[in-house]
């Protein structure tokens, strides 16, 4: 065995290949879906380490939204445990878990291995025993690599965790871009872009972000090569050029300008070359433009009945309908990567700002419980299962569409206006 | 020395109470006479004269310092909105009023005008409707008679709170427009 954990990057013995029979579909109408409930007692290994990786496996089985932790105080061995005995899986079943998780963190020279395995308890069946080897460094890669390979085994879900999430930081009075992975780890500032940066947006490849910067004293709109971090100047027109969105293809942009008189949304093709072509021609506010996945239709808030609510375009007819009418203000519209569903933010009941859920036919519209506290900016997970958003308090929230599994991904507050990149390899 | 510093202190003092007093009278007349201004008057009646009263260095300095003092004033008298709305109150008016006399006394000031919002609502709605509070404050500007060229207009949205915190008090401070002046 040793010999074996010393010669592989990842080795993944995976045993009979399980379930199909489990493949969850998850969606905005699945109401009776029950989080799958993982028991998984301290890892072996150094202390620390051990119980520093516990802790990310932790926080990111509940940002899934597919598995819930059972509190390790039920547990009839508490761990730390490496493998779990055949002869155990009845203490497991007794106390409800659907899975159950053990694993040995080790150091070897400059890396570090995570062995893991997971095992059916109902079924006694390995759904997974790997060993994920990864520079000291970035352990948490280990941990993605898990997670996935988890919510695929045992649920047929699609992977989240290879996906980064770019924010706005604000550090004192500046505001700059801060890229993290998904689930808050391997952070970073991207600094340099002037006091004042908004509204991130990434392209479908992952490869640029558009955002807002006041650089030359006027709200412009720039895009940054995430590899070289080469920033260009996009449109610096009078007045604001914001809330970029780029189409599926990767080929154009669409913004908010104000160069006519008042905000209105305007498609434009990446590399430069031509004007803007003005889409929304109306005396209200046209803003916050967001793209189907099928580059068909383009979603946005307008206050031209008189209150924030979200419209549907067809970019090819430009036809308009509104989509919302519940409540006085609906705004920040964004597609689900499947093209679905909407989400944006809906001044609720409770007078709080929440994320809401709505059908591209208008129907099913669906309130989030989100924090409760003024929620904003969502963004869906790549696999469109899951939606962050910033809080009121500066944090950055991953939550289910139950509403079931509402997860904070960072500590430190100031940030906001999260979007969720791609899948990077 | 020090007798003679004194002397020339208390002549400015005396020449300084008599301009103030002199203003002052002519102030009044202003405000009382109901005849119409002479000539005599339309000709020294330009507002804020900065007359070079000889020996006086306070007075030299007195000008530019109430010059500052009235940049400072511009600067500071913000209008405020409703919440989600961009029309301007009669008080916004009134200030806008202000604001557009001391921009035609002063040809040589440009304004900036900021349009800001409260944190509530979306941060991308909010850059928009930062905009249209200052679009609406520069559109009645040019409405009294300034030169578009001299307004420009710029959004923060809900970035730049004058008031931190939450609840109507923070809020409807922060619900504004502000005016910066450039020089030209």
């Amino acid at each position: 065995m040793k010999k074996i954990l010393s010669l592989m990057i990842v080795l993944a013995v995976v045993f009979p290949s399980v379930l199909g029979a489990q493949r969850v579909h998850i969606d905005i109408e699945a109401r009776g879906f029950k989080r799958m409930k993982v028991a998984m007692p301290a890892f072996a290994g150094p202390k620390e380490l051990a119980d520093s990786v516990w802790s990310q496996c932790a926080k990111d089985l509940e940002i899934t939204g597919a598995f819930s932790l059972l509190d390790p105080k039920g547990y009839i061995n508490p761990g730390p445990i490496s493998f779990i005995e055949p002869g155990t899986l009845k203490d497991w079943a007794l106390i409800g878990a659907d899975y159950a998780v053990a694993a040995r963190v080790e150091r070897q020279g400059a890396q570090v291995n995570l062995a893991v395995q997971a095992v059916e308890v109902s079924t006694a069946r390995a759904v997974l025993n790997t060993v994920y080897t990864t520079k000291a460094d970035s352990v948490h890669r280990g941990v993605h690599a898990f997670m996935d390979a988890l919510m695929q085994k045992a649920l047929g879900l699609e992977p989240i965790f290879s996906s980064k999430i770019v924010a706005v930081q604000k550090v004192s009075k500046k505001k700059q871009l801060y890229t993290m992975w998904c689930d808050g780890t391997g952070g970073a500032a991207i600094k340099g872009g002037g006091d004042l940066v908004l509204n991130p947006a990434w392209s479908f490849d992952g490869k640029k972000i558009a955002f807002v910067s006041y650089w030359k004293n006027n709200p412009d709109l720039y895009i940054l090569d995430v590899r070289t971090y080469k920033v260009e100047l996009f449109s610096s027109h009078k007045g604001i050029n914001v809330t970029p969105c780029f189409d599926p293809t990767g080929t154009r942009i669409a913004y908010t300008l104000s160069k006519d008189g008042d905000p209105e949304i305007y498609i434009a093709p990446l590399g430069g070359g031509t004007a803007p072509e003005r889409l929304t021609r109306s005396w209200a506010t046209d803003i916050s433009p967001s793209i189907s996945p099928d580059g068909r239709k383009l979603a946005f808030c307008s206050s031209r009945a008189g209150t924030p609510q979200i419209y549907v375009m067809d970019l090819v007819t430009k036809k308009v309908e509104r989509l919302t009418f519940q409540g006085s203000y609906n705004s920040e519209p964004v597609f689900s990567p499947k093209g679905d569903m909407i989400a944006f933010i809906h001044l609720a009941e409770d007078r709080r700002f929440h994320i809401a859920l709505i059908k591209t036919d208008g129907t099913r519209m669906k309130v989030l419980p989100g924090t409760g506290r003024g929620d904003e900016s969502p963004t869906f997970s790549p696999d469109g299962r899951l939606v962050a958003f910033s809080s009121s308090d500066g944090n950055i929230y991953v939550t289910d569409f139950m509403g079931t599994s509402v997860v904070r991904v960072t500590d430190t507050g100031g940030f906001t206006e999260p979007c969720w990149s791609p899948l990077m390899e | 020395m020090r007798n003679a510093e004194r002397v020339v202190g208390l002549m400015a003092l005396v020449s300084l109470i008599f301009f103030i007093s002199g203003c002052a009278k002519h102030g009044v007349q202003q405000v009382e006479g109901p005849t119409p201004p002479s000539q005599e008057e339309v000709i020294t009646g330009t507002p804020d004269m900065e007359l070079d009263m000889p020996g006086s260095e306070g007075d030299v300095s007195a000008a530019p310092q109430a010059m500052e003092e009235e940049l400072a004033k511009f600067e500071q008298d913000r209008i405020y909105f409703e919440f989600d709305k961009f029309n301007l109150t009669a008080d916004a008016r009134k200030v806008l009023a202000e604001k557009a006399s001391f921009l035609n006394a002063h040809p040589n000031l440009n304004v900036r005008i900021e349009g800001h919002c409260d944190e509530r609502g979306t941060r991308e709605y909010n850059l928009a409707l930062g905009e249209r509070r200052a679009k609406s404050a520069q559109d009645y500007l040019i409405f009294l008679g300034i030169n578009p060229d001299r307004v420009s207009i710029i959004s923060y949205g809900e970035e730049k709170p004058l008031e931190l915190g939450s609840g109507e008090d923070a809020w409807k401070l922060n619900r504004r427009a502000e005016f910066r002046i450039l020089g030209n």
